[in-house]
């Protein structure tokens, strides 16, 4: 793991370097440019307002602001992981011409995803301002948050992308993956919502979800900090980082293992 | 540097790769859904391995121009790929030392919606160079490429020519200590071409170890110090490129009398192993060698640079393993690798050792580089182990190979 990281930072320049690229050369060809890195997330988020805001009435406060200071974290990650399972099998052209770290590519798609990110917060801040929401010191919080996020996206990023090379199957599977944790992700709902189920009272429901998904500690992060204005409880993010860890312990080994065969198979 | 004067070590590499038989390719919708249905396991095929390489060992060393020839499918880019790092070997080591650069493909990585500029910051990178490197080395890779003012142009704009040019300019600017190359010394036209060769010899004249794959057996004979042969994932000969090449044509020429006579041969098989040819006679050591060559102007100085209209003076000391006839000659070699002229002459009976003279009564040449290859032959014996060295003309108005006494009038 060490020496994958190490290396990742090693090449980092290349990293930063197709990053940039990647990030100029989605709105290149297009007439509204750089505009669209926030279009697309208002314009998403506007359709889940309409359907669950206005339609279906949600209950909570300031319910667009609620919802895309859950969405725009979302976005991050699954497109992360969406477009970084393929990042490895697509690039035949880099991969079996150059010698290149193959990490890099994977990295490049969660850091792109990043940037953007980070450039759509100020929207978000825009939007708070909108229904009276003014920050807080608690923004620094941010950081650790975000670190951790990327940490967990990077060694799904990695185990994806290492896997997909073998087993094309798995980026259709992830797409829909993606979709079912979207609905089981706090994202468009709010997890003090959540009903008792069968046996279960309210509590143990609501912190089921939470065990099983390491996103919706993440998500219960983000609202503490934009919309409550706490700091976030450490103690599911500090597990959600030793998840990463772990998970990212994994991932690299998988890839360790199987990256002499990525020009041979793609 | 650890291994002394050896750029790359090769050693017992073996490479295989397994090739999948898919019966999926003729399966059908139905068939898969009737399978399924059906709970019938695939039938799963044993994965056969395919050798492509079966135990190469090669040291090139520090400096040396190093031609690989083979037939199609004999292993050589499989090697290439193993040399630099895209492919790990099944077994066996690979050491390579120096930053390695790898003209495999041209313009890995290009982004056609990016212009050239951008596109020589990323591949440059790519191809390993730090980002401040590259931005140095700009403003001389644009004008190695001859873009003009395309270079601010999306590379897809470009021709395919233009493409190339550009690739090659980043690929050969990254300044390599080891330069792999397939294939592509041709690109762009007649006049890129020469200035690509150029760049070549300014590679091999400040002593970067340089591995070539081609199909062209002339590149090989004249360009290379040695050549190896690989044919059937092996090393079949290993040597010097003249060799190596003369060897490689009676192969082919065997293989394909072969086929004449029984209708089938190595050849219609891609990738097998050629068959063995009748031994040549065993290589004698050389009657007359050259042992060192000056070069004077008329009044026995030796400039550093010569002027076109001076007379130019040649001495040549040989020596002679026995008494034979002796015959000298001298090639005159252009920078990118032409005859300019060739001339030998008989010495006659000749033992010892000695100087012989040759005089040119005006040098006659355009400004720039040369090669001279001096030898010397006694007996029947070929021509062997030329003596080389540079012979460097003043620079003139106007620019060619040649430079007549000439005189303008009204």
């Amino acid at each position: 793991m060490i020496r994958n990281l190490s290396e990742l930072y090693q090449y980092r320049a290349l990293l930063l370097a197709l990053s940039v690229r990647e990030l100029k050369a989605r709105y290149r060809a297009s007439v509204l440019g750089f505009l669209w890195t926030f279009l697309n997330p208002t314009l998403n988020m506007l359709v889940y307002v309409l359907v669950f805001g206005v339609v279906m009435k949600s209950a909570v406060k300031n319910y667009p602001y609620y919802l895309f200071s859950g969405l725009l974290p979302w976005i991050y990650f699954s497109t992360s992981v969406g477009g970084g399972t393929s990042a490895i099998s697509d690039r035949r052209d880099l991969l079996t011409k150059v010698r290149f770290p193959a990490q890099v590519l994977p990295a490049t798609v969660v850091l792109t995803n990043l940037i953007n990110f980070l450039l759509s917060l100020p929207l978000l801040l825009g939007l708070g301002f909108f229904f009276g929401v003014t920050p807080t010191w608690h923004l620094v919080f941010i950081v650790p948050l975000l670190i951790v996020q990327t940490f967990f996206t990077l060694a799904v990023t990695y185990l994806f992308a290492a896997l997909n090379v073998a087993f094309r199957d798995l980026q259709h599977i992830v797409t829909n993956l993606l979709m079912m944790l979207f609905f089981l992700t706090p994202v468009l709902w709010d997890i003090n919502s959540v009903p008792a189920m069968g046996s279960l009272t309210k509590e143990e429901t609501q912190q089921l979800l939470l065990n099983f998904n390491p996103l919706a500690s993440i998500m219960v992060g983000w609202r503490d900090i934009f919309v409550e204005q706490t700091a976030p409880h450490w103690q599911p993010l500090g597990t959600v980082a030793v998840i990463s860890l772990i998970l990212m312990w994994i991932s690299t080994s998988v890839f360790e293992s199987r990256r002499e065969e990525f020009a041979e198979l793609i | 540097m650890s291994a002394g004067k050896d750029a790359i070590v090769i050693t017992n590499v073996v490479k295989s790769f397994k090739k999948r038989a898919r019966s999926a390719e003729y399966t059908t919708f139905k068939s898969e859904l009737v399978r399924l249905l059906t709970f019938k396991r695939r039938l799963i095929e044993p994965s056969t391995h395919i050798e492509a390489l079966k135990g190469i060992d090669l040291r090139i060393p520090r400096g040396s121009t190093v031609g690989i020839v083979g037939r199609n499918g004999s292993g050589k880019s499989t090697l290439l790929k193993l040399l630099t790092g895209i492919y790990a070997p099944t077994s066996g080591t690979i050491d390579v030392h120096g930053r390695i650069s790898a003209l495999l493909e041209l313009g890995a990585g290009f982004h056609p919606d990016f212009t050239g500029r951008e596109n020589i910051l990323i591949n440059g990178i790519i191809l390993g160079m730090a980002r401040n490197d590259v931005k140095a080395r700009m403003p001389e890779i644009i004008e190695f490429a001859e873009l003009g003012d395309f270079i601010d142009e999306p590379v897809r704009t470009y021709s395919s020519g233009m493409f190339m040019r550009l690739a090659f300019a980043v690929a050969t600017h990254v300044d390599p200590e080891v330069l792999i190359i397939d294939e592509i010394l041709s690109v762009g036209d007649e006049h890129f071409a020469r200035k690509s060769q150029a760049k070549m010899n300014e590679f091999r004249r400040a002593g970067k170890t340089i591995v070539l794959v081609t199909h062209d057996l002339g590149t090989v004979q004249s360009w290379c110090d040695t050549a190896a042969w690989i044919d059937g994932g092996r090393i079949r000969m290993h040597g010097r490129s003249e060799d190596v090449v003369k060897e490689y044509r009676r192969a082919v020429a065997a293989a394909e009398a072969e086929g004449e006579k029984t209708g089938h041969s190595a050849l219609s098989q891609p990738g097998l192993a050629l068959p063995a040819t009748s031994p040549v006679v065993e290589e004698q050591p050389p009657v007359a060698t050259v042992t060192a060559v000056r070069l004077k102007d008329g009044s026995g100085a030796t400039p550093a640079e010569f002027l076109p209209a001076a007379p130019l003076h040649v001495e040549v000391d040989w020596t002679l393993r026995e008494k034979a006839k002796t015959r000298f000659s001298l090639d005159l070699m252009s920078s990118d690798g032409r005859l300019v002229f060739s001339t030998s002459w008989d010495g006659g009976e000749l033992s010892g050792s000695g100087t012989a003279k040759l005089q040119l009564a005006r040098l006659g040449l355009g400004g720039g580089v040369y090669e001279l290859l001096v030898s010397a032959s006694g007996g029947d014996e070929p021509n062997k182990n030329p003596f080389r060295l540079a012979l460097h003309v003043a620079p003139t108005e106007g620019v060619g190979l040649v430079r007549p006494e000439l005189r303008w009038s009204l």
